[in-house]
């Protein structure tokens, strides 16, 4: 650079100029501070998953011890409901399947009756007074079963007084006839 | 970056700012902290008005051309009449002592803002005086003036003394 007057540029004074560093990094804040601006104006959107921050990971840590005792309070809570139910539905089950117990039994009664009564007129009177005897009983503890379970039931309580008459009857019949044995 | 994805702005910004905050610092003569507020603004303005870069131009032009503005504003803040030529500021630039010695980027910080700035964008970044003349708002003739003056100061200033007086007695 000699002379004040010159207007191009020497080769020396190209190559010094040249020379200059073209890139300077500068504080490594800014790069933050940056984004920073650029999110606060809705320009950008937090992506990274990794970049998660110290209060932000004991939050989310919080959050997810409060979750569980939630979860395990619920759990409980609804777990003892679930007790509470079941047993209202078991019972409900057995009341229900008592009752189917006894429309099967009494199919069964009746079933068996009908088939003793096809066959009553071929069987002995042994047999027949046995298996006569045998279905009164069980009508006897049926209907004394019915007036235990409603006492105001009229149809019940005919049945099962007409049955005790009945039983009385025959055991007055048999005692006569014993004496008769006695007698005899 | 359009989608507002961090990631891609982040690979964008380092790949430019370097560039970009080393031209703002010569511009504002070594000022650090208004440098990086340049280059901060910048990267804002950018994104604002990213739908009106064709990209089939050069990014780094375009950021350039950005910085160079908001550090205009700053220049006129501090003086209104920054660019105009004014002889009467040759004097008052800081010209080193005898036995001093300083190099070329020292003496770009003493030159005037408007000499600094129209040397740097046509000595060091390339742009013709029409581009400078489009970049700072003035005629091709300002910005000729302003980087011959700038010249001259600068040869001034990196001339040793003793050589220059050699030169004066021959």
């Amino acid at each position: 650079m000699k002379s004040d007057e010159r207007t191009e540029l020497t080769p020396e004074e190209r190559v010094e100029i040249e020379s200059l560093p073209r890139e300077r990094q500068p504080g490594r804040l800014l790069e933050e501070r940056t984004l920073q601006s650029l999110r606060a104006r809705g320009v950008l959107k937090q992506r990274n998953v990794m970049r998660v921050r110290i209060p932000w990971l004991a939050a989310g840590l919080a959050a997810s011890v409060a979750l569980f005792v939630s979860g395990v309070t619920v759990g409980q809570w609804v777990g003892s409901r679930t007790v509470v139910e079941s047993m209202a539905t078991a019972q409900q089950q057995t009341a229900m399947q008592a009752a189917a117990a006894v429309q099967r039994a009494g199919s069964a009664y009746v079933t068996a009756l009908m088939a003793f009564a096809a066959v009553a007129d071929s069987s002995s009177n042994g047999a027949f007074a046995q298996g006569r005897e045998a279905a009164l009983n069980a009508l006897y503890a049926a209907a004394f079963e019915l007036v235990q379970i409603d006492p105001t039931d009229p149809v019940a309580v005919t049945i099962r007084e007409g049955l005790e008459q009945s039983r009385l009857e025959a055991r007055q019949a048999d005692n006569s006839a014993i004496q008769s044995v006695v007698w005899f | 970056m359009l989608d507002g994805d961090e990631q891609a702005f982040r690979t964008l910004y380092r790949r430019h700012t370097p560039r970009l905050y080393q031209f703002a610092l010569r511009v504002l003569a070594g000022r650090e902290q208004d440098a990086e507020d340049v280059v901060q603004e910048t990267w804002i303005r950018a994104t604002e008005k990213l739908g009106q870069f064709r990209w089939e131009s050069n990014l780094g032009t375009w950021l350039t051309g950005i910085a160079l503005n908001l550090c205009r504003m700053l220049f006129r803040r501090q003086d209104e009449k920054w660019l105009e030529i004014r002889e009467d500021l040759e004097p008052l630039i800081h010209e080193p002592q005898e036995h001093e010695r300083i190099d070329l980027e020292d003496a770009l910080t003493r030159l005037p803002s408007g000499y600094r700035t129209v040397l740097l964008l046509h000595d060091v970044e390339g742009f013709t005086h029409q581009q400078i003349g489009n970049q700072l708002e003035v005629s091709v003739n300002t910005s000729k003036s302003q980087l011959f003056h700038a010249r001259r100061a600068l040869r001034r200033m990196l001339t040793p003394l003793e050589v220059e007086k050699r030169g004066r007695a021959k």
